[in-house]
């Protein structure tokens, strides 16, 4: 039922897939203008670069404006709860190591309420690929400040300007040992397909942090036309994604300047934990049989 | 001679009672006994008082016993600490260290024993082996002397635990055991307290606990994936678990918290596997809101809630029966659940089979109500018979139902086929905001009323699976008692005795609590005058859902008290008899108004 998978999970794809056979026919509940729009056009472009099937593609996502994404493809979607997804999604991937899973949800999803799962789903190192669409505030909920807003905010919870320093949803992976991280922007959508796709690719856990920004709640200074002139591409600085210690450097300036690309990729990737999931059946199955049950 | 004999022990850690409890119970079992041992402690994690109590019988127990046979108080503090759970009357043999002081006619119990015994326990210990740490196999000399439990299998026990430690502590501990012998033969009791000789059995049964069988239940169904946290007392579910789950190609995922282990569990059920987990109170209430999520997307999920006493953290080493609410009601939004539970250690096996089947056959999470005293008291049982057990997997679409397929497909029975990532043409959106058919986001009141009736009404079918009732008496009886869970051992012996003693009762134990089978409980009440419900917990949780559902007899009343405090069979009798005597004499609270449902 699913394909034979290379090291990376991703085989040649018997017949091309188009981006269109990734796209469902559910229309987005998204603003006009929301950064989401470019994230899942990216992610079409990425899983028909990839080839896996539809069917055999597990998209989980939490609560939120972006955990709708799933919705929006012709992947199995699993709409969660808030902050659950990144446990609903080890589950499936323990249960069914060969599915291709992915995770998605917003910076409050990912780094508030379910902060407390990110730690353990990257030490645990599934192979998967968490997708955080980080807007800096709450937007379904219409406005209120996120654990990603900057400090000093006027938000509809802070009118009187937010009194906390914000998270750092790069170094906070970094620190717990993410295998991959990188940051993009709907801005620059080759560079988010091409990412999204390497991040897929990766065999471990992958985390990709899309700054994407909120229309209608978000800063003006946020918004798609300024992240074209803000952005500036690691590649291009010659960093190389290799050195984890030079990717916590650039992660430290997660606030004030905005860099696209990929921060860390571990050269080495440790063994999944589906991976040794499988080993560990194999053994004890094979250890069975041989002792005669 | 008796058939039927139940020891009780105290003293504090490290006096190794516990021990002497795991000794009997295994010489018990080899010499073809049927017996029950509960282990109490105090909440540390080590030292602090500890206790057992053995019932040992020539027939299967049903439940721990009352009064104590034998009583054995290495001090008096510690014993007396345990209160209820070691009772002690009149006919009680009560065995004491000598050195508490304490003369036989002055032992600090509310009634005063049939015979009190000093005895030199810690002078023995030492004087055989040396040491203070052998006092528990002088106990095990006594209560062999004395009660006739099996001498010879004991001391293999001793020989098997000792033997690898070297011959000095093994030679120890034998020369203490035959001292604690020859102490009971050269001080002789009364015969008439001796347990009869076993009558089958010898070899052929099993000492085990609900944590232990609810695990290879889980298994036997087909389970294939656990994700849990530690919590007492269910934790064992999850160790024996890990060690198999793997063979039968499943995995196991001991999570960050509470929330993640039932959300992985839920994962793997989306992805088409059988999946588990177990908590106790704290835990459940942490779980809810990914069990309403279950019940909304409708997978199929087990979760095993090994009642301890609460609220908050509460007693976590006391059985207590205080999570029917919760495991009813604490889901916001109008869900159901279908809620089992297990009336005996060996019914663990069954039950936790059941609610696989349950969850796969209706889509939906079950929760099974354990309780610490059926999940960690052991017994000893006969072999497990699952030949009749039938296991039943979700209902998969076929190649027609996905052009195109309709994950929540409108059916007679509200139960539609369900696919998994990976089967091609399935795919679909499982949502925890109201969806159509197609499982697409909607608002609409009109769908959301009729996915309400969907995932409500799909239950219905449960009502009338009688098997899961447990109904004996006579039908005609005009009085009935009602209990559940692990009390439900302890009615069931209280009735037969009442019956034996010409009291017109009957007897109905639900294994299925929730949804409420009505028509069982009007079946069972239509001869009724009067009606008690046996329960552990303070509010009388079973009683108050029965009135929520069922049109109950005039007399119906409530019998509950909180965990820790453990009921015995006599006192239920006493009940039973208060209920055969006219209403005028009983206190006003037994009387309550007649609900009436539409």
């Amino acid at each position: 039922m699913i394909s034979p998978t290379s090291e990376c999970g991703c085989p040649p794809p018997a017949e091309p897939l188009k981006s269109k056979d990734f796209r469902s026919e559910l229309k987005p509940i998204w603003c006009p203008g929301c950064g989401d729009y470019g994230v899942v056009t990216a992610l079409y472009r990425a899983l028909a670069n990839i080839g896996r099937p539809p069917h055999e593609i597990a998209f989980i996502s939490g609560i939120g404006c972006s955990s709708r994404i799933p919705g929006y493809t012709t992947a199995y979607g699993f709409n969660t709860v808030h902050g659950r997804a990144l446990p609903v999604a080890q589950g499936i991937k323990m249960a069914s190591p060969d599915l291709l899973v992915l995770v998605a949800g917003g910076d409050g999803d990912g780094f508030s309420i379910g902060g407390g799962h990110v730690p353990h789903a990257i030490r645990r190192n599934l192979d998967l690929t968490y997708i955080v669409m980080d807007n800096h505030i709450y937007g379904l909920t219409k406005g209120q400040l996120s654990p990603t807003t900057p400090r000093g905010a006027i938000t509809s919870s802070s009118t009187h300007g937010s009194m906390e320093d914000p998270v750092n949803p790069l170094l906070y992976v970094l620190a717990y040992g993410a295998g991959f991280v990188a940051q993009g922007v709907p801005a620059d959508m080759d560079g988010l397909t091409k990412m999204l796709e390497e991040a897929i690719r990766y065999p471990g856990f992958a985390f990709v942090n899309v700054q994407s920004p909120c229309v209608t709640f978000g800063d003006p200074d946020d918004q798609l036309k300024v992240q074209k002139t803000r952005m500036r591409k690691l590649a291009e600085m010659g960093h190389d994604p290799t050195n984890r210690l030079k990717a916590m450097d650039l992660a430290q300036e997660y606030s004030t300047s905005l860099y696209t690309g990929v921060f860390y990729r571990n050269p080495n990737p440790p063994p999944t934990y589906d991976s040794q999931i499988r080993a560990r059946q194999r053994a004890l199955q094979t250890h069975t049989t041989e002792g005669g049950e | 001679m008796l058939n039927d004999l139940i020891i009780g022990m105290a003293g504090s850690g490290g006096d190794g009672i516990v021990s002497a409890g795991e000794s009997l119970m295994s010489a018990s079992s080899h010499e073809g006994y049927y017996a029950i041992l509960t282990k109490s402690f105090g909440s540390q994690i080590r030292g602090g008082e500890s206790s057992c109590r053995l019932r040992v019988a020539t027939v299967p127990v049903l439940n721990p016993g009352g009064a104590l046979t034998v009583a054995v108080a290495l001090n008096w503090e510690d014993f007396l600490r345990f209160g209820g759970e070691l009772p002690t009357d009149g006919e009680t043999v009560v065995i004491y260290e000598q050195k508490t002081g304490v003369a036989p006619d002055a032992v600090p119990l509310k009634v005063r024993p049939a015979i009190a015994i000093a005895v030199p326990i810690e002078d023995l210990a030492k004087k055989t082996a040396g040491t203070l740490l052998a006092k528990n196999n002088v106990i095990l000399g006594l209560v062999a002397g004395w009660f006739g439990l099996g001498r010879q299998a004991i001391l293999e026990g001793i020989r098997r635990k000792f033997g690898k430690k070297g011959a000095e502590v093994l030679q120890g501990n034998e020369r203490a055991y035959a001292a604690g012998l020859a102490y009971a033969d050269e001080h002789p009791v009364s015969q008439a307290r001796r347990l009869a000789p076993s009558v089958s059995g010898k070899g052929r049964r099993r000492v085990t606990d609900g944590n232990e069988l609810c695990a290879e239940a889980a298994l036997f169904a087909g389970c294939k994936f656990f994700g849990g946290y530690p919590i007492t007392p269910a934790t064992e579910i999850m160790q024996h678990l890990q060690r198999d789950i793997w063979k039968h190609g499943g995995s196991l995922l001991q999570a960050e918290d509470e929330i993640a282990g039932i959300a992985a569990a839920v994962g793997a059920s989306f992805a088409g596997q059988k999946a588990m987990t177990a908590t106790s109170g704290p835990g459940l209430s942490l779980k809810t809101e990914v069990l309403g999520l279950a019940s909304g997307v409708e997978l199929p999920l087990v979760v095993v809630n090994v009642q301890r006493g609460g609220p908050s953290t509460g007693l976590p080493t006391k059985t207590e029966q205080a999570d029917l609410f919760a495991a009813a009601f604490s889901a916001h939004g109008d869900t159901v659940r279908p809620i089992l539970a297990p009336i005996s250690v060996e019914d663990m096996f069954p039950i936790t089979v059941e609610a696989f089947n349950i969850a796969e056959e209706f889509q939906t999470p079950v929760i099974v109500l354990s309780d610490q005293e059926i999940a960690q008291r052991k017994d000893i049982i006969d072999p497990i018979d699952s030949s009749h057990l039938k296991i039943v997997d979700r209902l998969r679409p076929t190649d027609q139902e996905m052009q195109p397929y309709l994950r929540f497909r409108f059916t007679d029975s509200g139960i539609s086929p369900i696919s998994h990532p990976g089967m091609k043409g399935g795919s679909y959106l499982a949502a925890g905001i109201e969806h159509n058919e197609h499982g697409d986001p909607t608002s609409n009141g009109t769908m959301h009323e009729r996915m309400n009736d969907k995932r409500l009404n799909k239950l219905n079918p449960l009502k009338q699976r009688r098997d899961l009732f447990h109904i004996e008496g006579d039908p005609a009886a005009p009085i009935g008692v009602i209990s559940w869970g692990g009390v439900a051992g302890v009615a069931l012996e209280a009735v037969r005795t009442a019956q034996a003693q010409g009291l017109p009762v009957k007897l109905l134990v639900p294994k299925l609590l929730y949804p409420v089978a009505e028509e069982i409980y009007q079946e069972f009440f239509a001869s009724l005058e009067s009606c008690v419900v046996v329960e552990q917990s303070h509010q009388g949780q079973l009683h108050k859902i029965i009135r929520m559902w069922v049109d109950v007899p005039k007399r119906f009343t409530s019998f509950a008290k909180s965990g820790a405090n453990p009921f015995s069979p006599a006192e239920i009798v006493r009940k039973i008899a208060q209920l055969a005597t006219p209403p005028s004499r009983l206190t006003a609270t037994a009387t309550v108004p007649k609900v009436t449902v539409s």
